[in-house]
């Protein structure tokens, strides 16, 4: 299982070296790595009876955070089903992508994609666990956007990424509380009675409930999976039949076992879901892109599918996983067969489409079965499992199978409407000479369309295979099962009037559709959407010219004032005992009054010469320092970088203006003077905070082995060069840069392209006392 | 001892701060030499100030701290490349703007957040659930004349 989950990742860097090289078959290559998940196959099939294995990889031991793959029934169906539609996926894309498509890129992200999705549903630790599911965003963000030259896709990924994102930060807040409550970060090592009891119960509940809405585009949180779209057609097959989508159903399905003992659990999810059915497929049989509608009937059926797993008891559960399947099957063909459309007309376009099936007999065929399953006829796999929804509903009262019934028959209509395209006479854009598909594309969605068929026509197999699932769902006691017929039950009954309602439907199209145009509200999710992110950009861009657009000392103004209140809070918090003003020693009163002098001089300099003149002094007191607190060395380098530096400002003066200061504001001086204050009170109040928690020196240490070590009797040379040789080395290289860059500056003068041309207005911002004739003109320019 | 010493730091720390955020380039040079001498004299000054003997192994101890000496060692020559470099910026700026008034130099940041208009990304894609909406007028688009910088 592990490697299940890492050999993606392999085989995806291996892609990206490939892809350049070998082009679309990059592909056969790509669909390699997912053997390893599709050798899982004969560990399901032993399923129900045998017990789960347990991979544990200690990763960082100190954040309790392990590699544990745990492979119980229902994660290793869901590792096979990411493995086969992987696998399908990776091949039809082989004849679906264009010969300009950056392939390398594509594989990679993909192969990640998949291999994340294996480690999220095989995870048995919580932090894992989260990783991978932040990993699903990150890649499928890349997915959506590959095509980033175009606009739409960046926005359809950044739309995805920010909301599966959110999802995420709530799950990593519920994963901390379940490891909390629980007292493990083992899904399956949690003590549940603990968690049930403890205070973080209800919070970790809403938080998981957030990410797997989120994740699972359910009702408010819908609005990015149809502007995912703009991910090539391969990628939404996979990213919307077998996985991404249903990370959140896998997590509400997972973790309704821990949740589901409260009434909250149900009372939430199933309302959510129902919900998202109906409106789901309200929204999609309005849609004129295929794939628009294909991504509207993802967020319905998933909306089905979470409805069932939060009901917690057994009957939803099997209900759900045996959809769960079918669901898997029908819509990667689907996609496939809308890819496939696409391909050989050019367009996704309902209206502009008809009569295609003609031309692309296989392709109505698969479409067909498929559109069959997805509407819920017999003898298809869609028809059982909706059976086992609506009898399920059928228990939970006449308002739920009410509601169902409603989404069912929208199912219905639209999986008809997405037919049209195959019925009535021929029509495609101009140009476009559709015809059979080649192998690459029809193989794998059939493969998938007849797999739906099989559910229904053997309903045993179908079973067999939710069964699989039972014990780690715990649903092996629930006495139903999958047959077409069960005899005339209340959810034969409510099937008979969906299927009445819908060819209503169905023929009162054209009136449907007026009433879809009246009754979809102007406000909706998207609208929401662009709005919350047009206000945080306004208020990005207000934030940022008023706090960092500004002239330096103006940006630096507000900071100092932003650390001086910080700070100054913090000093309110936690005031000090500061060390009582001690003996003062006459010996360094000479040295004091030469830091003073420099400081207080340089302040009231008005010459240049001076200002320098008056900053050395200050320089030489600090030496003077340093020697009188034994510190030879440091007195003897700052005497000799006081000289350079001294040298070096002259020269630069050669070619800069008086050093006086130019006017400020009354305003500001008295701002500039306080902040300064403040500034120098503070670094007084921290110096003597820090004397004041002195700890026990390390130097012994290096006094000891300076000689025995280095072999030096001047320590603080020794630490230098050897204790601390690549912090030199460091230093050393910093300086060669500085003298690089200032080497280059200098240079850059030569030129002197700096003027303004000659009779050009001077430049607004000039300081009006500085005319732009004292412009210098550098020594190199001179003849 | 230190309390005196953590008073001068405290002096030149303002002083260096005052220079900071003053307009001539020149002085804001020399305001970071300033907090560079505070900051050295804080580290030797945090240390402890002790009547003891220099870290030369050749003198009879006990000695002084020999850490924050290599460390002060570190940040002067750090300290001094600072101020060269900064100090060619300056010179550099000054013959490129043709003044040496911080104040005066501008951001790219400062222009008009607003001039670019706050459309998304991709306005027609503000997703298929948006409702139908009438066929409106084409907004004509400005082309404001570009002028010369």
């Amino acid at each position: 299982m592990t490697l299940a989950a890492f050999f993606p990742f392999l085989i995806a860097a291996l892609c990206a070296w490939l892809g350049p090289r070998l082009g679309r078959r990059t592909g056969y290559v790509a669909a390699a790595a997912f053997l390893p998940a599709l050798l899982l196959i004969p560990e399901l099939l032993g399923m129900p009876g045998s017990a789960p294995a347990l991979e544990v990889t200690r990763w960082v031991p100190e954040l309790d955070l392990h590699l544990a793959f745990r492979g119980d029934g229902f994660s290793l169906l869901f590792a096979v089903l990411i493995g086969v539609i992987g696998t399908l996926a990776s091949l039809y894309s082989v004849a679906y992508l264009s010969e300009h498509e950056k392939f390398g890129r594509f594989y990679a992200y993909l192969l990640c994609f998949g291999g994340s999705m294996l480690g999220l549903v095989l995870s048995d630790n919580l932090v894992a666990l989260f990783g991978f599911w932040e990993m699903t965003s990150v890649t499928s963000f890349l997915l959506i956007g590959l095509w980033h030259t175009r606009s739409a896709a960046r926005d359809g990924a950044m739309k995805a990424f920010l909301v599966s994102a959110l999802g995420g930060l709530a799950l990593l807040a519920a994963v901390a509380l379940i490891a909390l409550g629980g007292g493990s970060t083992s899904l399956s090592g949690l003590d549940l009675s603990a968690l049930r009891a403890s205070p973080f119960f209800t919070p970790a509940l809403l938080l998981t409930l957030l990410a797997a809405f989120t994740k699972s585009a359910q009702l408010p949180f819908h609005l990015w999976l149809p502007t995912a779209m703009e991910a090539p057609t391969p990628v939404s097959a996979f990213l919307h039949s077998a996985t991404m989508v249903k990370a959140g159903v896998v997590l509400v399905a997972k973790f309704g076992l821990i949740f589901g003992t409260s009434a909250l659990w149900p009372a939430i999810i199933v309302p959510v879901g129902l919900a998202t059915l109906v409106w789901g497929a309200w929204l999609a049989l309005r849609q004129t892109d295929l794939k628009a509608l294909l991504a509207y009937s993802t967020i319905s059926q998933l909306g089905l599918l979470m409805s069932l797993y939060g009901l917690a008891d057994a009957e939803g559960r099997f209900a759900a996983t045996a959809h769960l399947l079918n669901h898997a099957a029908f819509k990667a063909a689907l996609f496939f067969v809308v890819g496939i459309i696409d391909h050989e007309t050019g367009t996704r376009e309902l209206p502009r489409l008809g009569g295609l099936r003609r031309a692309l007999p296989v392709t109505f065929a698969v479409a067909l079965l498929a559109a069959l399953s997805m509407a819920g006829l017999p003898p298809l796999g869609g028809f059982i499992s909706k059976e086992l929804f609506y009898e399920a509903m059928v228990h939970q009262g006449p308002l739920y199978l009410a509601v169902a019934v409603l989404g069912s028959t929208l199912t219905f209509a639209y999986s008809f409407r997405l037919m049209r395209v195959f019925l009535g006479p021929l029509r495609a854009p101009a140009g476009a000479q559709p015809h059979e598909a080649p192998p690459g594309l029809t193989l794998p969605a059939a493969a998938l369309a007849l797999t739906a068929l099989a559910f229904g026509l053997l309903p045993g197999m179908a079973e067999a295979l939710t069964r699989t699932a039972q014990t780690a769902l715990n649903f092996g006691a629930y006495g139903g099962y999958l047959s077409l017929w069960h005899g005339v039950t209340p959810a034969l009954i409510a099937t008979v009037l969906t299927w009445a309602l819908g060819a209503a439907l169905v023929t009162q199209a054209d009136r449907v559709g007026d009433l879809g145009r009246r009754l979809t509200p102007r406000t909706n999710a998207n609208t929401v959407y662009y709005s919350l992110t047009q206000l945080v950009n306004v208020f990005a861009s207000w934030l940022i010219a008023r706090t960092q657009g500004l002239a330096l000392p103006d940006q630096l103004r507000i900071m100092l004032a932003a650390t001086a209140v910080i700070s100054g809070y913090a000093l309110v918090r936690a005031p000090q005992v500061f060390h009582p003003f001690g003996d003062l020693p006459l010996g360094v009163l000479p040295v004091a009054a030469l830091l003073v002098g420099g400081a207080v001089g340089v302040l009231l300099s008005r010459n240049r010469l001076t200002a320098v003149i008056v900053t050395g002094l200050t320089g030489f007191g600090t030496a003077a320092a340093f020697l009188a607190f034994r510190a030879p060395d440091l007195a003897l380098t700052q005497l000799l970088v006081e000289a350079v530096t001294v040298i070096l400002f002259l020269l630069a003066f050669r070619y800069l203006p008086g050093v006086r200061d130019l006017p400020r504001t009354r305003g500001r001086y008295a701002f500039d003077l306080t902040v300064a204050g403040l500034a120098g009170i503070g670094a007084t109040l921290l110096v003597l905070s820090s004397v004041r928690f002195l700890a026990p020196p390390i130097s012994p240490y290096y006094l000891e082995y300076s000689y025995k070590g280095g072999g030096g009797k001047n320590v603080v040379n020794v630490l230098l060069v050897d204790f601390r040789g690549f912090d030199t080395l460091g230093e050393i290289t910093v300086v060669g840069i500085v003298a690089l860059a200032v080497l280059s500056l200098v240079r850059l003068g030569r030129r002197g392209r700096t003027r303004t041309e000659p009779g050009a207005p001077p430049p607004e911002d000039l300081a009006p006392d500085l005319p732009a004739a004292r412009v210098p003109v550098t020594q190199q320019e001179r003849p | 001892m230190e309390t005196l010493f953590a008073l001068l730091i405290g002096l030149l720390i303002a002083a260096g701060v005052f220079l900071l955020l003053s307009r001539s380039l020149v002085r804001v040079v020399l305001g970071l030499s300033f907090i560079a001498y505070g900051g050295n004299l804080a580290i030797l000054t945090v240390a402890g100030l002790r009547e003891v003997a220099p870290p030369l192994l050749t003198l009879r101890g006990p000695y002084m701290d020999p850490l924050p000496q290599a460390l002060i060692l570190t940040a002067i020559v750090i300290g001094f490349a600072t101020t060269a470099l900064l100090l060619t910026v300056a010179l550099r700026a000054y013959q490129v703007a043709g003044h040496a008034d911080v104040a005066a130099f501008g951001d790219n940041l400062a222009r008009d957040p607003h001039a670019e208009d706050d459309t998304f990304a991709d306005p027609e894609h503000q997703g298929p659930d948006r409702p139908d909406e009438p066929e409106a007028e084409p907004v004509p688009i400005i082309v404001r004349p570009r002028s010369r910088p």
